[in-house]
């Protein structure tokens, strides 16, 4: 068992990581490095590649753009609308199809099904169904008697029809880690809360909570993250606009258009990489509890 | 026993319902797209066509491009896919069966690189490519993507669980390295790399920012980006959308019914170890 | 401490107009001012021409440039559509950068501005002083003024008026003749039959989504005025700006008379399914309106009803060449441009989609005086010429208008008071400005 780094390894797993490593950095380790110094560019010309000056007025510029602002807080508006419901409901439903149920395979399947299919496609499907006059949502809720919400087109409800959209299709997803996590639960646990007389929900709270919470952490990271990036969705369900009055702009949005709606890339790049601090700094919190609850 | 089956018919009840909710979006999508087009703008809804119209979904493909743009899909979703599998093993091993200086801080680098929002690549990235001169062309819908830093976390975990007394006894017999991984590590991976290879498909075939970016000509754009355009050019016309929708929706679901045992499999097991 | 901060600063403020003092920002010393071009094109050559011409625009514009094509022995025009505006404009800027811009393409005059300023459009006035392949001082001239304007910088050409639209009223003749309504000229009278046909599920009157964008216009015709070009100071925060403000947010939030496309993106469509009883739109929604209106509604068209003065802003594209192209190229999309503004060829896209003839000579011409005498809903466009303008060059037009038509759609979704808008729009619209100084 001597297994050690040698010189020979290495040169060995460089040539193994080639391939792989030639892709990255170029296609997206330079960029990350590039985009940085792109956020100081002040002065420059975009077409031919010359950097008149240089500084901090970019940063300057969006902490002092209330635009900037309000795209955060849709942002986070978002990962506090998609994560912690999608977790819940998730979680309940794995559990329910985690019991000795038939039609087990067919029920994941169905829950599975939006996620494979394209944003694009599905958010002008959800554009005709949140349709105001003539949408299928709003005519359920006339059923019980709820009149029609102008959910496209009235700023308080562009989010939440987002955030609707983003959990539909993301369920699927958490559902399946969820239930990998609950299989590797050793039903021992369980026959032994069920001889000691506890009840389902006491065996929900006592035994798969705590056991599952590595997949939790998992699946909360990964959600966040992925939250925190959200465009097609809001790019394709508003055609092209950021929501009515710019309700729903979110913050990668915010970059998209400081990019190619307004060529102002110095700006642009300094808003990516605060997003990119905003995400490093929730996962570094998440990773410091994620290790106090895993142990 | 009957507290049991109360239970039981609950948990059923909950779980239809929750089916019904998921499934209700296609159904309303299909059944758009077989409407005439003065039942579809109408309250309350028609839920069955009173008289099916196939015909949208051959106006719809006519209308655009559409052939052009699946051919770009598929070209470009089998090469990246291919390219992805193979740049993925061979990165997966090292990091998995090599001991090298600066394995964990490469490694860190990368994981590191997957929190960055791909927002922040793309313009550096545009210009790479167009200095190349690939803009429009195949190789920047697919070169880009030829490597995963996710996939390679995936089947990392899943060499790690392949037991390290294998390569030894491999050693032994005199298998070299790149033998043994090809010959021994990669089947037994089988479901590890279909997993992969489903999850780049949809991602490749449902791909719509770069695609929209670097594609100018009609003859390069794929699905989605075609989509798009498509959809300025129907309006209102909802029938024509859900047929054109559903055309890019459903190869994608077929797919994941036949595969759905390993991407289940694979998606799970990428969850657990991580 | 503070100072040492304050020392840094300053040095850092030397460095970086040293920078920029000596590498200098102005322009290479003009190439070709009088520049030869070249006037024969013999071999073939073939260009690409960005559109954002949909449906039946889209079928018209493909009419003409077979014709075109046909009667060229070397020079292959090929049409790519782009999607909307939007996307066009997007494309054209990537496509600058990864240097594959297409030889020609539509493009509005805020855009314009941008390529001029970033030097990626060519100036086309060598090709029209040209005596071989140019245009005579009357053909010149001919072309209608306020296109003629929009198109000029510093005396230099940059592009040929295409697509021309206004603003005009459109109206459903059945509902105004349940109602007795006779066709609305002034505010007062519209809002009064807007009061009149909403009933039911119908709404009387419609606006564009983009109309925060056209919201100069209302100012215009409430007497005020938006921009002081020669001091570039914005003046939406004015009585005239919030008469017109409140107008529109009575009928649309408070009155509920009034109500955005929304989701069906146009009011074309809403119109002719009878929803709406009228509605403010482009005029080349006329060949949308009348494709879709078949056996559903019957309507009419207007010009705008004004306030204290007639306003309409002219707008849609030019027609530009980008400056990366070969020279051959250049003088192949020239000759098209020539083409496609001709009298005769004007005057048949005008037909087909709403737009309005460029020349002088079409709008007098007899086939196009005779056609809006059998089709008078094409006429209301061109009645407006007198009050019409176009959006004044300004660096930074493009974030301006993206500024003022957020904050007013703000203000008409409900989202902001009529006061904090046309303050945020007046702020936004200067900040916009101002920048685009530095």
């Amino acid at each position: 068992m001597n297994d050690k780094p040698t010189l020979n390894k290495t040169l060995k797993a460089v040539l193994y990581l080639l391939p792989a490593l030639v892709i990255i950095v170029t296609f997206s380790i330079y960029p990350i490095v590039k985009s940085f110094f792109m956020s100081f560019y002040t002065d420059y010309d975009y077409f031919k590649d010359l950097v008149y000056a240089r500084g901090l007025d970019n940063y300057k510029v969006i902490f002092e753009d209330p635009e900037f602002w309000k795209s955060l807080g849709n942002t986070l508006l978002f990962v506090v609308g998609v994560v912690p419901l999608s977790i819940i409901i998730s979680l309940v439903i794995a559990t329910l199809l985690n019991q000795k149920i038939k039609f087990r395979g067919l029920f994941r399947t169905i829950y599975f099904l939006p996620f494979v299919t394209s944003v694009v496609a599905v958010s002008i499907v959800w554009r005709w169904i949140f349709h105001s006059q003539y949408g299928v949502l709003n005519y359920f809720l006339g059923l019980f008697g709820i009149s029609p919400i102008n959910w496209l087109t009235d700023p308080t409800w562009a989010m939440p029809s987002l955030v609707i959209l983003a959990i539909w299709k993301g369920l699927g997803y958490n559902i399946i880690i969820f239930l990998a996590g609950l299989q590797n639960i050793n039903q021992q646990y369980y026959l032994a809360a069920k001889i000691d007389g506890a009840g389902a929900w006491e065996r929900f709270k006592n035994i798969t909570v705590p056991l599952l919470s590595p997949t939790t952490f998992f699946i909360s990271i990964v959600s966040i993250i992925n939250s925190f990036k959200v465009f097609d969705e809001v790019y394709a369900l508003f055609g092209g606009q950021p929501g009515p009055a710019g309700s729903a702009e979110t913050i990668v949005y915010y970059i998209y258009n400081k990019f190619y709606g307004e060529w102002d890339f110095g700006v642009a790049s300094a808003a990516a990489y605060v997003l990119f601090l905003v995400i490093f700094i929730f996962t570094l919190i998440q990773l410091y509890f994620g290790k106090k609850v895993n142990y | 026993m009957q507290k049991e089956a109360l239970s039981k018919g609950f948990i059923y009840l909950l779980l239809i319902l929750g089916s019904i909710l998921m499934l209700l979006p296609f159904v309303w999508m299909i059944s758009t797209s077989l409407k005439l087009p003065n039942e579809v703008m109408i309250m309350p809804p028609k839920w069955i066509p009173s008289d099916i119209q196939w015909s949208n979904y051959i106006e719809a493909w006519f209308s655009a491009p559409f052939a052009i743009y699946s051919v770009n899909s598929v070209i470009v979703l089998i090469s990246s896919t291919i390219g992805e599998l193979i740049t993925t093993i061979l990165a997966a091993y090292a990091f998995s069966r090599i001991n090298f200086y600066g394995r964990e801080l490469i490694f860190s680098v990368l994981l590191g690189t997957m929190m960055v929002p791909g927002e922040v690549l793309l313009i550096p990235n545009f210009v790479t490519l167009s200095n190349l001169g690939w803009i429009d062309h195949y190789q920047a819908l697919i070169v880009p993507w030829l490597a995963s830093i996710f996939s390679i976390f995936l089947l990392r975990q899943f060499f790690f669980s392949i037991p390290k007394e294998l390569s030894f006894a491999a050693k032994i017999d005199g298998c070299s390295d790149f033998r043994f991984l090809w010959s021994v590590m990669v089947p037994l991976a089988k479901p590890a790399l279909i997993t992969i290879a489903i999850l780049k498909a949809i991602g490749s075939w449902n791909a719509f920012l770069w695609p929209l970016i670097v594609t100018s000509s009609e003859e390069m754009r794929t699905l989605p980006v075609g989509l798009i355009s498509f959809s300025t050019d129907a309006g209102t016309r909802y029938e024509l959308l859900m047929a054109a929708s559903s055309m890019i929706i459903l190869p994608m679901i077929i797919l994941f019914i036949v595969l759905q045992k390993y991407i289940i499999e694979g998606v799970a097991r990428a969850g657990i170890k991580g | 401490m503070k100072k040492i901060i304050n020392l840094l600063f300053v040095c850092l403020l030397a460095i970086s107009l040293a920078a920029c003092g000596t590498s200098g920002k102005t322009a290479d010393p003009e190439k070709k001012t009088t520049a030869e071009i070249p006037t024969k094109i013999d071999k073939p050559v073939t260009i690409e021409f960005w559109h954002a011409m949909t449906g039946g625009l889209e079928k018209t514009l493909q009419t003409m440039t077979e014709e075109f094509n046909d009667s060229q022995s070397n020079i292959t025009v090929k049409l790519v559509n782009q999607g909307t505006y939007d996307d066009l404009n997007k494309k054209l800027m990537a496509a600058a950068k990864s240097h594959t811009s297409p030889a020609m393409a539509q493009a509005y005059g805020d855009w314009m501005q941008d390529y001029i300023n970033n030097e990626l459009i060519t100036d086309l006035t060598p090709y029209i002083q040209n005596k071989t392949v140019g245009w005579s001082e009357a053909e010149l001239n001919d072309i209608v003024k306020v296109f003629r304007e929009e198109n000029t910088w510093n005396n230099k050409f940059y592009g040929v008026p295409f697509n021309k639209s206004t603003e005009i009223l459109f109206y459903n003749t059945d509902m105004f003749k349940e109602n007795n309504l006779t066709v609305p000229t002034t505010w007062d009278e519209l809002e009064k039959a807007a009061q009149t046909l909403t009933k039911g599920n119908v709404v009387g009157m419609g606006f564009e989504n983009a109309i925060g964008l056209n919201f100069p216009t209302w100012v215009q015709q409430a007497g005020g005025k938006f921009v002081d070009v020669d001091s570039q100071k914005v003046t939406f925060d004015t009585a005239e700006g919030k008469k017109a403000l409140t107008f529109l947010n009575d009928m649309i939030n408070n009155k509920k008379i009034a109500r955005l496309a929304g989701e069906d993106k146009y009011m074309s469509d809403p119109f002719t399914r009878g929803d709406v009883g009228m509605y403010i739109g482009s005029s080349a929604g006329i060949s949308f309106v009348s494709s879709s209106a078949q056996g559903k509604i019957n309507w009419a068209t207007a010009p705008l009803p004004g306030d204290k003065v007639a306003s309409t802003q002219f707008q849609g594209t030019n027609l530009v060449v980008f400056d990366s192209a070969e020279d051959q190229q250049k003088l192949a999309s020239w000759e098209f441009m020539k083409f496609l503004s001709s009298k005769e060829q004007t005057i048949f896209w005008a037909k087909n989609t709403g737009y309005v003839p460029v020349r002088e000579s079409a709008l007098k011409d007899p086939e196009w005086l005779k056609y809006i005498e059998e089709n008078p809903n094409y006429a209301a466009a061109e009645e407006q010429f007198d009050a019409g303008y176009h959006f004044p060059h300004l660096n930074g037009a493009f974030a301006m208008k993206s500024a003022f038509s957020t904050e007013i759609q703000a203000v008409l979704v409900g989202q902001k008071s009529v006061e904090q808008g046309l303050k945020d729009a007046q702020k936004n619209s200067q900040d916009a400005l101002d920048k685009a100084k530095k």
